[in-house]
C-alpha cells in the first residue's frame, strides 16, 4: 500500500467553474463516486472553488477534519495551484499535499458527451488520489543571492537598466564589446516624433553611467561564458587589449595624427575614415583612444611604433594582453541590441554596388551634425546634394519567402523622419517613399507621419520596388504603384533602404554560451509573451531593448527599466526559494551511466567521480523530469512524481 | 560521348539555328546529342496553379523516358524547356504529394511494343532520378570552361557582348535557377571563356515581354526595347541569350521596336551557342544567322577594334 502504509485523510473538492465544467461534467456525480474511495475522508462540490467562500470552505474542512491532503478538481494547475497551496498553508497543511485534478482544459472544454466526460472526470480525480497517497511533505529549497548584476550591452537599453539597478542600490557590471558605450542611439541624428537631438539626450546618460559609484563599466570586453544559477552566477569576461591606458590617455590625439593606417570608420558607417588608433567619437566613454590591432601595422616598434613615440602621457602600452576576468553576479540583463540586415542580401537594390544606395543608419550619420558631412545632406559618391531622393521601406522585412517574416517596427517612423529632415535641409528637393503600408502606432506617431506628408510634401507611393539600377550618373528606381496598378520608374540621386533589423548576435554564439533561449528569428525569447515580457525562461536572465525584438527608443527604455525593476525584485529577497519537486538520485540504484546528464537541459546533473554516481545541483534542477524518464535504473525519481506514483495513477485510470 | 539532349519544339521549327549551332558546337567538343525517343512538347509553361498537376505529366514523361534509356542527365538549351523540366523534376523529388499524383497519371500510360504492336500498361514510377541541366551548366561543370578556352579557333576578343539571362534560367531561386537570381555569373564566365569582352548591364535579368507579344504586343515591344537600349548604352556590340522566346522578342520583333522608337536602328542578338560554335570554328552557314531579323554576321566579321587596355 502507498503512502508509507499509513491511512491518509484526503478531501476532494469538485469545482463547477460556473457552467465551464458543470455543463459537460456531472460534478455532483463525480463528488459522489469519489466518496468512500480509498483514503477519501470527504468529497464535495461547489460552484467556484477559487472564490473567497470556496477557499474558506477548503480551509475550514482541512482544519475541522484534520485532512492531510486535498484534491481540487478544477481548471489547469497553471491557473490556481498557487491559490490552493496558499489555502493549505494557511490551514496548516504542507502545500505539496495539494493536487489539482484538471477536469476543465483536459475534459469539459474538449468533450460534449456528458456521460463519458463524467466517467473520465472520475478517473482523473481517482488517479490524483493515488498520486496524493504517495506524496511527501516538501519544503522549498533555499538559496542565497549575490546582490550584484551584470548588464550585457552598452546601448540605451543597457545604460538605462544599469542606471536603474545602480539607483536601487546594487552594484552593476556593464559589459560592452565596443571601445565606447553608447550603442546605435548615439549614432542617430534626431529622434522621432519630437526631433530631439539623439546625442544630446544620450550623452548625459553615458556620463551618468560612467560616474555612478555603483556601476563598473567594462568596454572592449566580451562575455566568454557563464556558470551557476539564478542569484549565483560566475561570469568569465574577455578583456580585449586597447593598448592604451584609459587613465593616462589625455585625448590629445597626437597618436592618431601620426598613425599611417587609414580604415573605414565604423561609427560613421564607413562613410568616413579613421586611423588604426582612434577615438570612436568625440563624446566616447571612456574617453581614451583604442588601438585596433586588426588595422595596426603591427606592434613591433621596428615596424611602426609612431603612436608610442609621440605619446607624451606614456599611455600607450604595446605589451597589453588579452585577459580573462571573473565576476560574480546574481542576475544578468541582456541588452545586446540589433544590427541591420545586410544590403547584400537584397542585390536587386544595388546596396553593395552603388555608393549612393545606403541604409538607414548611414543616412542617420549623413543627417547628424557630427557626421561626415556635418549634417548637410550630401551623397557619398561625389558629395553632391541629392535633389531627388527615394526611400524604400520594408527592405528584408515582412518578406517570409526570401527574407525576414517579421515587421521591423521602427522603419515606418524613421523613414518618415528621414524624409522630413531631408526636406528641412534641401527645400527644393523631392522625397519619395515606397511603402507597403505605414505603421505609425505610438504616441504622437501618426501625427508625425501626417506632418511629413502634409507639411513637408513627401510623396508616399504605395508599392514595391523591384530594382534599383544606374544609368550614367543617375539611379533609376523601378517598381509598381499598387494603387494604380502601374509600373513606375523614377530617377534618384540617392536611395535610402530601410533595412530590416536583425539581432546583433549574428551567429547566435553569445546566447548559446549563455544558454539563453531565442525565438525562430534569433531574438531573445521571453518567458511569457504577455505576462512575463522582460524575463527569460532561464531564471536570473532579463531582457531589454532590441535584443528581444525590434523596438523604438521609448519602448526600449521602458523595457530596460522594467528589467531593472525585476532585478530589484530578485535582489530584495533574503533568499531564493526553489521548487522542491526536483529529481534527486537514489545512489544505490545509480549505475553512473550518465544518460540523465545528457538529457538535462539545465546542466543540473554531473558525475560524482569518487562515488561514480550522478549528483544533482538542486538549485539548477527545474523538475522537468527528462532525466527520470531516461534513467534505465529507476535511480532518478522525481519528488512527488515517482515511478510508483505514476504506475498507481495509471492503474486507477485503467480500472474502469 | 553521347549525352541526352531535349531540344523542345521551338528548336525544331522557329529556331533551328539554336538546335544546329548547339549540335555542331558540342560535336566539336566531343559530345553527340541524343534525343529521348518519342519526346513531346514539355508544356512550355510550368502550371501557374499549384493544384494543376496535369501540366506536369508531359515533362515527367520525357524525364521518365530519359531514365528508361539509362540517362542520368538531360541537357536543354531552351530556357523555357529547362524551367519546366527542372521544376517538374524538383517537384517529383521534393514534394511527396505531387510525386504521388504525377505517378498516378503516369502509371496508366500505354506501352506499345514496336514489333508485336501489343499494348501493355504498368510503367515503373519515376522518382526524379534524372538531373536536368541547362547547357551552360553542362559546359561549366562537365566540359569545363577551360576546355572551351583551350579549343578556341576564332578570335572574339574585339566583341563586347551583353549576357542576357531573362527570367527562366534564373527563377525561381532555391535550387531551380542555374545561378543566383540577383547576381548571376555563369553566363559572364561562359562568354569570358570564348574570349569575348563581357558587358554588364542592369537589364540582364529583366523580362523581355514574354507572351505579352501575343496578348499585349505594345507592352512586349516596350519591355524588349528597354533591354536592348540598356545593352546599347552600356556599350555592348551584341546580346547573347539562350531562350527562343527572348530571341523572338529581342530580334524577330525588332521591326516593331523600330516603329515604336525612331532612334532605334536594330541590334545584333546571338544565341550563346552560335557564339560558342563560331569560336570553336564551326562553319558559318551552320549557324543560321540568316534567320535573324538583324543579321549579326557583320559584327562577327568586323569586330570593333579592341581599345587598348588601360
Amino acid at each position: 500500500m502507498m503512502g508509507n502504509g499509513k491511512k491518509k485523510k484526503i478531501g476532494i473538492f469538485v469545482c463547477h467553474c460556473g457552467v465551464n465544467i458543470a455543463s459537460v461534467v456531472d460534478v455532483e456525480r463525480v463528488a459522489k463516486e469519489l466518496d468512500g474511495y480509498t483514503d477519501v475522508e470527504l468529497s464535495t462540490d461547489y460552484v467556484y472553488m477559487c472564490s473567497e467562500p470556496g477557499q474558506k470552505m477548503i480551509l475550514e474542512q482541512i482544519q475541522e477534519r484534520g485532512l492531510d491532503g486535498v484534491i481540487i478538481a478544477a481548471c489547469s494547475p497553471t491557473l490556481h495551484e498557487k491559490t490552493f497551496q496558499n489555502v493549505a498553508e494557511l490551514a496548516g497543511l504542507n502545500p505539496y499535499m495539494v493536487e489539482i485534478a484538471n477536469i476543465r482544459e483536459q475534459n469539459s472544454w474538449v468533450h460534449t458527451d456528458k456521460e463519458k466526460a463524467t466517467d473520465k472526470a472520475v478517473k482523473i480525480v481517482k488517479s490524483m488520489v493515488e498520486k496524493l497517497r504517495g506524496n511527501e511533505h516538501l519544503e522549498p529549497i533555499k538559496v542565497g543571492i549575490t546582490r550584484r548584476a551584470m548588464v550585457v550591452g552598452g546601448g540605451v537599453a543597457g545604460l538605462q537598466a544599469a542606471l536603474d539597478i545602480a539607483d536601487h542600490g546594487y552594484e552593476v557590471v556593464l559589459v560592452e564589446k565596443e571601445p565606447s558605450i553608447g550603442g546605435h542611439m548615439v549614432q542617430l541624428s534626431e529622434t522621432f516624433p519630437t526631433l530631439d537631438c539623439s546625442q544630446c539626450i544620450m550623452t548625459p546618460k553615458m556620463v551618468e553611467v560612467s560616474r555612478h559609484p555603483n556601476i563598473k563599466v567594462l568596454t572592449y570586453h566580451e562575455v566568454e561564458s557563464i556558470s551557476g544559477f539564478v542569484g549565483n552566477f560566475k561570469v568569465r569576461i574577455k578583456k580585449k587589449p586597447k593598448f592604451v591606458d584609459e587613465d593616462l590617455c589625455k585625448l590629445c590625439g597626437d597618436c592618431a595624427d601620426v598613425c599611417p593606417q587609414v580604415v573605414p570608420d565604423e561609427f560613421n558607417m564607413g562613410l568616413s575614415f579613421r586611423k588604426a588608433i582612434y577615438l570612436p567619437f568625440p563624446q566616447a566613454i571612456p574617453g581614451a583612444y583604442t588601438l585596433d590591432i586588426d588595422s595596426c601595422l603591427g606592434l613591433l616598434p621596428v615596424r611602426c611604433g609612431k603612436c608610442k613615440d609621440v605619446c607624451d602621457a606614456r599611455a600607450i602600452d604595446y605589451d597589453m594582453k588579452e585577459e580573462i576576468i571573473e565576476e560574480e553576479v546574481g542576475a544578468v540583463v541582456l541588452a545586446t541590441g540589433y544590427d541591420l540586415y545586410s544590403m547584400q542580401a537584397l542585390g536587386e537594390f544595388g546596396g553593395e554596388r552603388y555608393e549612393d544606395v545606403i541604409n538607414g543608419l548611414e543616412f542617420e550619420r549623413i543627417l547628424s551634425a557630427s557626421g561626415p558631412t556635418g549634417g548637410e545632406v550630401r551623397r557619398p559618391s561625389d558629395g553632391k546634394i541629392p535633389k531627388n531622393i527615394v526611400f524604400i521601406q520594408c527592405c528584408g522585412s515582412r518578406d517570409p519567402e526570401l527574407h525576414n517574416s517579421y515587421c521591423s517596427k521602427i522603419c515606418c517612423m524613421y523613414t518618415a523622419k528621414h524624409a522630413m529632415l531631408y526636406k528641412h535641409r534641401v527645400h527644393d528637393g523631392n522625397a519619395t517613399v515606397f511603402y507597403i503600408d505605414v505603421r505609425a502606432g505610438g504616441k504622437a506617431f501618426d501625427e508625425f507621419y501626417q506632418r511629413t506628408v502634409d507639411e513637408d510634401d513627401v510623396l508616399y507611393m504605395r508599392g514595391k520596388v523591384s530594382k534599383v539600377y544606374k544609368e550614367g550618373d543617375i539611379l533609376k528606381v523601378r517598381g509598381v504603384d499598387t494603387l494604380t496598378g502601374k509600373l513606375v520608374e523614377m530617377e534618384a540621386d540617392m536611395v535610402v533602404l530601410a533595412m530590416s533589423m536583425v539581432h546583433a548576435d549574428g551567429s547566435g554564439e553569445l546566447m548559446k554560451k549563455l544558454k539563453v533561449g531565442t525565438d525562430k528569428d534569433g531574438w531573445l525569447a521571453e518567458a511569457h509573451p504577455k505576462l512575463r515580457p522582460v524575463e527569460s525562461l532561464n531564471a536570473g536572465f532579463f531582457l531589454a531593448g532590441c535584443a528581444h525584438g525590434p523596438k523604438d527608443i521609448p519602448d526600449t527604455v521602458a523595457q530596460a527599466s522594467a528589467a531593472a525593476a525585476k532585478v530589484g525584485d530578485l535582489f530584495a529577497r533574503h533568499e531564493l526559494l526553489h521548487e522542491p519537486t526536483i529529481v534527486p538520485v537514489i545512489e544505490e540504484l545509480c549505475s553512473g551511466c550518465g544518460i540523465c546528464i545528457s538529457m538535462c537541459p539545465y546542466g543540473a546533473r554531473s558525475l560524482d567521480l569518487t562515488k561514480h554516481v550522478v549528483k544533482v545541483n538542486e538549485v539548477l534542477c527545474e523538475g522537468c523530469g527528462a532525466c527520470a524518464a531516461a534513467c534505465p535504473c529507476g535511480a532518478a525519481q522525481q519528488k512527488n512524481q515517482t515511478d510508483e506514483q505514476i504506475f498507481s495513477m495509471v492503474k486507477a485510470i485503467l480500472k474502469g | 560521348m553521347n549525352i541526352h539532349y531535349y531540344p523542345g519544339c521551338t528548336l525544331k521549327e522557329k529556331t533551328t539555328n539554336l538546335d544546329d549551332s548547339t549540335r555542331e558546337a558540342m560535336a566539336v567538343l566531343g559530345y553527340e546529342l541524343v534525343e529521348p525517343a518519342n519526346w513531346t512538347c514539355c508544356g512550355a509553361e510550368y502550371p501557374l496553379s499549384e493544384q494543376k498537376i496535369s501540366g506536369l505529366t508531359a515533362p515527367a514523361r520525357i524525364l521518365r523516358q530519359v531514365h528508361s534509356e539509362g540517362g542520368g542527365q538531360v541537357v536543354t538549351t531552351c530556357a523555357f524547356c529547362f524551367n519546366v523540366l527542372k521544376r517538374t523534376n524538383v517537384d517529383i523529388k521534393r514534394n511527396p504529394l505531387k510525386n504521388k499524383q504525377i505517378n498516378a497519371f503516369l502509371k496508366d500510360d500505354i506501352k506499345i511494343d514496336p514489333n508485336t504492336k501489343t499494348k501493355t500498361t504498368g510503367f515503373p514510377p519515376y522518382n526524379g532520378e534524372v538531373d536536368v541541366l541547362h547547357l551552360l551548366e553542362f559546359l561549366r561543370d562537365e566540359v569545363g570552361f577551360h576546355t572551351i578556352r583551350a579549343g578556341l579557333k576564332r578570335d572574339l576578343s574585339g566583341l563586347k557582348v551583353a549576357p542576357y539571362y531573362g527570367c527562366r534560367m534564373l527563377r525561381p531561386g532555391g535550387g531551380i535557377g542555374i545561378d543566383s537570381p540577383d547576381s548571376p555569373v555563369i553566363f559572364e564566365e561562359f562568354l569570358e571563356s570564348l574570349g569575348c569582352r563581357v558587358v554588364d548591364f542592369p537589364f540582364k535579368q529583366e523580362c523581355c515581354g514574354s507572351y505579352l507579344a501575343v496578348s499585349r504586343p505594345a507592352a512586349a515591344t516596350e519591355a524588349s526595347y528597354q533591354v536592348l537600349r540598356s545593352a546599347i548604352i552600356n556599350g555592348a556590340d551584341a546580346i547573347a541569350l539562350s531562350c527562343p522566346l527572348c530571341y523572338y522578342n529581342l530580334d524577330r520583333r525588332q521591326d516593331r521596336i523600330k516603329d515604336a522608337h525612331a532612334g532605334f536602328s536594330g541590334f545584333p542578338v546571338f544565341f550563346f551557342t552560335q557564339l560558342l560554335a563560331w569560336a570553336l570554328g564551326v562553319a558559318e552557314d551552320v549557324l543560321g544567322l540568316d534567320q535573324h531579323y538583324y543579321n549579326p554576321k557583320s559584327v562577327l566579321h568586323n569586330q570593333p577594334k579592341t581599345e587598348v587596355a588601360q
